[in-house]
């Protein structure tokens, strides 16, 4: 070797190249458009959809970035992710964006990396300010964040179900819902002149029925793509459920009309209708068995060769219908339509409203109607079963704690008998349920002053 | 917001005494090991060859010629500019043609989006111009020896110190001029890029902090600092509602001056909120301001005032206020002969909390215009080229260029507010787990920070060694300089003006701090090395 | 000779190379005396690595001694000051690529604290007298030539005027033109009365410029004298006479056998093969496609 001049050196060398070059050239030989062309690596991209097309909207940028790190992803990528933990840490929120806008153009094809930033966006940093407007606006900003990533990764599964998510969870169930759900058809923000954000709610609708698309969206991909977010069965009901959600935050802004009872009525046929009739294959224990959640018996029949394996399938419905909850919301979207629980409903929110504009009396009388409507309903055997469920009693007693309220508040003796007293024994030892008909209560108080 | 402004101060008559300390020990021992090493190699008429060549070093110190560094200046530069450092402006037209992919739409602004802005701007010209400065102050000698153009110039009444001022004089030039023309397109861009309806965002305020804080616990008694509210961060401290608890502010200097043109006192503060039951979610949390002067037993409290929470909030107060039916004069009546003015802040929510820390309450001056700061920031950025550049040029005459390039910025990356903040740890055994050797060992063998470590003599060694390096380390950390003192830009990208005694007096001292030992280490360097590359 | 007549004193001087670790490597220089008087040019021979090169340098300062002493124009090589009144032309023209030849002037110019007016004048006269075409003025250096960087070279090295001029290797590169310009140029400077300190490793360039010489080899001082008595061959009388005839050579030639001399050679004289060539260009210029070809065989 030490011999050769640096021409035969510089020769040698020249060869390794060439030789080394053939392999990578042969594995990454553009494909030409047709099927199966190109090399080894541009067949196995279009096999399973990994062009950068193929995944989801092209990003240019983002492209251009990676491709000027060369090989130094990894470690910018390192370096960003610590900056965004310190500039979480010291409330610097605008930069934390901003670097989140970095990871993501550097890792745009990495779920996590999505999901993460845009719960972060939308739980954590919305938490951390103190005006309502103000949280509304990063919950919005992890929704579109979340919404961007989707559109990044049309292929995934979980990123649709995370930002339905954020629009059915964060918007309509955190402790600011009711301004959240006003501010998502009537966003605060003055540039959108009293409208809802067009980027998270293009059409208006309520934040609910929007949930639902993305769920919807979610359960259309997951036929292709799994997730591994919830079981199956769930992940499926959440389409339906959003539905529920939506009937229930009517009832509670005090909307009992027609749009109410068609909101219910709507839910109880998607659920058992839709929901209901999907197959599921079971596996409970070493059997397993394709079933549905709303399966009369001759149908297990028919599933089912011998009368053991109807059983055995007749347990398996039993064992999904616990887990998702499912006779509890058929039994209540049956209830719901009753003339009477509606009223029991409107008597209800009557009184909390009375109770705010302290009318005591009108309250007390709304209150105690609204107990026997509902003492009435659940003591009907074909719905005793909502009793199971802490949802729809809490409501119930939240009436009694009015009720009870303004008794003790008066001084006036406390009747010994009263509607719904049973539940309120059967729920005292309940600490959970307790605690959220105190802290609602709790709300009506604040409202009040 | 963030900002924390105490960070930066200097006491510049200690801080002197350190350098001078510091200059002296480092003059000595390289002195010494001259000394010994031309004894070692030349015997007895070492000593002799070592004080001439004192003489000729101090003496060439008195012949500095200006013409002389100036013709060495304009080399550099003309050199710089022939070898096309300037091609570092194809990288910077490209990032700013592409500035709006990194940076989202800019439809909907907001204040912390301003700072992103400016921050961008700041910080791509710094990280563009630093590496041109890095290669030419360390690539310039050691080429100019390897190719021995120097040859040419040392044969001249050129003295081998003026050689190494030129350079850096040559090459600050360069990255000026390169800084200057970043910073103009720099400016249009971030004025371009803010919407109309957004500029006024584009300001630079003019805080004067208080002298201190105090706070008084929910008793009233005072205390070392409020509540923690469990966050990570503990810059602020928090007080709690409908209790006495108060945080407390002197003002010094208060006069006419303070005063706005309509004769106002303007309070700005960013308090935090903190809530420990969401109660009303729609309705803030209130504070209330209240101006006193003990010696007169007078109070002037404001209305409650929202907390605006990541924001600013401006009060005014305006000079002549009613205590009482009594109208009296701020000024005259709450300043006290030492002009200081109390100022106390409470929170009014029960069992509700409001942050803050010393920087968060400050009276407001007139605001300066947004380039004026800017253009303070661009200076920073200058200070600290002419800090790279007089250490790489230094370190060039010492050693090979990828090597000098490698240690300044090395050292220009140990000044890095982090890395210098850690540094600080492991000298100050802040950080858990044992030095060097040590903390390898625990690494290996799985050992956590808290379980001793096996006595025996490897041991001994082991900590003895470690105990070496944080001793050298403890070395390096007063002599690599602190760039937060240089920070110019984030007093920009944070709507306030660049303040003379807490940052640009302080990078400037610091910088001039460099001044005397680079050039004197350059030029003994040069002087001491014969001037052939091996 | 009084000590202020000597421009170069040079005494027991001394230079080993040493490795990174301090070792010996290399002893360039062995125990160097002589001395340089004022007005002569001085040529130091020798072949390559035989320590003319690190004499000039230690001379400078830019080397440093391991052993001896050297003044310069009265002064250590350590003082810059001496440098006022030297000039130096480097072995090759280690001057910055990226100027032109104005500019280089202009810069050397400078580091002679000269004003810009005698800048200008001196930089003109000097490009004159070196003779660079005045088109390549403007170029910058790394489009040169090696005969027009050797030239330009020159030119700073005479930028102040100086009393001592050092040159290393003043013809390497050149064609011979050049090589004629430039000892014309050494004669010249020795007509001004200056001190000229050259190093070669051809003898035919030393031996019609310089007073004296010294050889090296190996580091070491060899031979030191005037040039003509130093090529005056001692014991070799030289004859020439215009063609002479087969009859009468017979004769000269046994006139010599008569006084036992020992004939060595005899032919026609040739001039040195720079004369030869200088008249090979001359005639190929007057006379396009001439053709002189000379089959020259010795004769013993």
């Amino acid at each position: 070797m030490t011999n050769m001049s640096s021409q035969q050196r510089k020769l040698i060398y020249l060869i390794g190249i060439v030789v080394l070059l053939i392999p990578i050239i042969w594995l990454s030989l553009p494909s030409d458009g047709k099927d199966a062309a190109g090399g080894v690596l541009s067949q196995l991209r279009s096999k399973y959809e990994l062009g950068e097309a193929d995944l989801g909207d092209v990003d240019a940028s983002s492209a251009a970035m990676n491709f000027a790190l060369l090989g130094m992803r990894g470690m910018a990528v390192n370096v960003l992710w610590k900056d965004l933990d310190q500039q979480k840490d010291t409330k610097r929120w605008a930069e934390m964006q901003a670097t989140t806008e970095s990871i993501v153009r550097l890792q745009p094809h990495f779920e996590r990396v999505w999901d993460f930033n845009g719960w972060n966006l939308a739980y954590n940093t919305s938490a951390e300010w103190d005006a309502v407007p103000d949280r509304y606006y990063w919950v919005k900003q992890g929704a579109k964040f979340l919404k961007r990533g989707v559109e990044r990764n049309r292929r995934s599964t979980e990123l649709y179900y995370r930002t339905g998510k954020v629009v059915q969870h964060k918007v309509g169930y955190a402790d600011e819902a009711t301004d959240y759900r006003k501010f998502f058809l009537a966003d605060p923000d003055p540039v959108f002149k009293g409208g809802p954000d067009p980027v998270i709610n293009p059409d208006g609708k309520d934040n609910f029925l929007v949930a639902r698309e993305w769920f919807e969206a979610g359960c259309a991909r997951e036929r292709t793509r799994a997730q591994h977010i919830l079981d199956r069965s769930l992940f499926r009901s959440t389409p339906a459920r959003c539905l529920f959600d939506y009937a229930q935050a009517l009832q509670k802004e005090g909307k009992f009309g027609e749009e109410t009872r068609a909101a219910w009525d709507h839910a109880r046929k998607d659920w058992t209708e839709s929901y209901g009739r999907e197959t599921f294959h079971a596996q409970i224990g070493p059997e397993e068995s394709d079933i549905m959640l709303e399966m009369t018996d001759e149908e297990i029949k028919q599933q089912a060769g011998t009368p053991d394996d109807a059983l055995r399938v007749r347990k398996a419905v039993d064992a999904y219908q616990k887990m998702t909850n499912y006779r509890y919301w058929r039994t209540r979207a049956f209830a719901e339509a009753e003339p009477e629980m509606a009223e029991a409903h409107r008597r209800l929110f009557d009184a909390k409203q009375a109770y705010k504009a302290q009318e005591f009396e009108n309250a007390r009388t709304a209150a105690f109607e609204g107990m026997e409507g509902f003492d009435k309903i659940l003591k009907r055997p074909e719905y005793a079963s909502l009793t199971d469920e802490d949802i729809l009693c809490e409501e119930c007693l939240l009436g009694w704690k009015i009720w009870d309220d303004i008794y003790q508040v008066s001084g006036d003796k406390i009747p010994e008998e009263f509607p719904l007293k049973w539940l309120l024994q059967m729920k005292q030892e309940n600490q959970m349920v307790m605690a959220n008909v105190n802290k609602q209560f709790k709300r009506l108080f604040l409202d009040n002053k | 917001m963030y900002f924390d402004p105490n960070e930066y101060l200097l006491n510049p008559y200690i801080s002197f005494l350190n350098w001078a300390v510091v200059v002296g020990c480092l003059t000595f021992v390289v002195l010494f090991i001259s000394m010994v090493n031309l004894v070692a190699t030349r015997g007895a008429n070492g000593i002799g060859i070592f004080f001439d060549e004192l003489g000729e070093m101090t003496a060439d110190l008195f012949h500095l010629s200006p013409r002389r560094i100036w013709a060495l200046t304009r080399l550099t530069y003309t050199e710089a500019i022939r070898r096309k450092a300037l091609s570092v402006f194809v990288v910077f037209g490209l990032l700013f043609m592409f500035a709006g992919w990194f940076m989202g739409d800019s439809k909907e602004i907001k204040p912390d989006q301003v700072k992103v802005y400016i921050s961008f701007v700041l910080t791509t010209i710094s990280w563009l111009t630093l590496p041109v400065v890095l290669i030419l102050c360390c690539f310039g000698i050691p080429e100019d020896i390897r190719l021995r153009s120097i040859h040419t110039v040392v044969t001249k009444p050129a003295r081998r110190v003026e050689i190494v001022l030129g350079r850096m004089i040559g090459i600050w030039l360069i990255g000026c001029l390169v800084l200057a023309v970043m910073a103009v397109v720099g400016h249009f861009w971030i004025v371009r890029q803010i919407p109309a309806e957004s500029q006024p965002l584009l300001t630079c305020r003019v805080p004067v902090y208080g002298t201190n804080i105090e706070f008084l616990d929910r008793e009233g008694n005072f205390a070392r600092s409020g509540v923690n509210v469990g966050d990570i961060w503990a810059f602020r401290s928090y007080i709690e509602g409908a209790t006495k608890a108060r945080a407390i502010w002197t003002f010094r200097n208060v006069d006419e001056s303070s005063l706005d043109s309509d004769g106002n006192l303007n309070f700005e503060n960013s308090f935090s909120a903190f809530r420990s039951y969401k109660g009303d979610m729609t309705r803030p949390l209130f504070y209330d301001i209240k101006l006193f002067n003990p010696a007169k037993n007078l109070a002037y409290t404001t209305d409650p005032q929202p907390v605006n929470e990541f924001r600013h909030k401006l009060d005014k107060i305006p000079r002549k206020v009613t205590v009482d039916n009594v109208q009296y004069d701020i000024l005259k009546d709450f300043v006290n002969e030492k002009r200081e003015l109390n100022v106390e802040v409470s929170c009014i929510d029960r069992e509700q909390y409001i942050g803050m820390a010393r920087s968060d309450l400050f009276i407001r001056m007139p605001d300066r215009p947004f380039w004026m700061g800017y253009w303070k920031a661009v200076l920073g950025i200058a200070l600290t080229l002419l800090l790279i550049t007089m250490i790489g040029v230094s370190a060039s005459t010492m050693v090979k260029g990828p090597i000098a390039a490698v240690l300044t910025f090395v050292i220009y990356f140990l000044s890095l507010k982090d890395n210098h903040q850690f540094m600080d740890q492991l000298v100050f055994g802040q950080v858990q787990g044992g030095g060097f050797l040590e903390s390898i060992y625990r690494l290996v063998m799985h050992m956590g920070p808290s379980q001793e470590l096996p006595a025996n003599p490897a041991f001994t060694v082991v900590k003895f060694f470690d105990w070496t390096l944080n001793n050298f380390l403890w070395l390096c950390r007063h002599v690599i300089p602190y760039s937060q003192y240089f920070n110019m830009p984030e007093f920009v990208s944070n709507g306030f003006d660049v303040p003379w005694e807490t940052s640009i007096l302080p990078s400037l001292l610091v910088t001039a701090a460099f001044i005397i030992p680079c050039v004197v280490m350059g030029y003994f360097a040069l002087r001491i090395r014969e001037l052939e590359s091996k | 000779m009084s000590q202020s007549e000597n421009v170069i004193e040079i005494r027991n001087l001394s230079k080993v190379y040493r490795d990174f670790w301090g070792r010996p490597k290399v002893r360039a220089l062995n125990a160097l005396s002589l001395d340089i008087k004022k007005g002569e040019v001085f040529g130091l021979l020798g072949p390559n690595g035989s320590g003319k090169t690190t004499t000039l340098k230690l001379l400078l300062g830019l080397l440093f001694p391991t052993e001896g002493e050297v003044k310069i124009l009265g002064k250590s090589a350590a003082d810059v000051s001496k440098n006022e009144r030297i000039g130096y032309l480097p072995e090759e023209s280690y001057l910055y690529r990226f100027l032109n030849a104005y500019e280089t002037l202009d810069f050397y110019g400078r580091l002679f604290n000269m004003t810009a007016a005698q800048r200008k004048e001196r930089s003109e006269k000097l490009l004159d007298l070196v003779k660079l075409a005045p088109q390549s003025r403007r170029r910058q250096l790394k489009e040169y030539s090696k005969g027009m960087t050797r030239r330009i070279g020159v030119a700073q090295a005479l930028i102040n005027d100086p009393d001592l001029v050092m040159l290393d290797e003043p013809t390497s590169g050149l064609d011979p033109l050049g090589n004629r310009d430039m000892k014309d140029l050494i004669l010249d400077l020795k007509a001004q009365g200056k001190t000229v300190l050259m190093c070669s490793h051809l003898l035919a360039d030393v031996q019609d410029v310089c007073d004296r010489i010294a050889i090296l080899y190996g580091g070491e001082l060899k031979v030191m004298g005037r040039v003509d008595e130093l090529l005056k061959a001692q014991d070799e009388t030289q004859i020439r006479s215009s063609k002479l005839s087969d009859a009468a050579l017979k004769e000269v030639q046994e006139v010599l056998k008569r006084h036992d001399a020992n004939v060595i050679n005899i032919d026609q004289p040739t001039a040195s093969l720079e004369d030869l060539f200088l008249k090979t260009v001359q005639e190929s210029r007057e006379r396009p496609g001439h053709r002189n070809v000379i089959d020259r065989q010795s004769v013993t």
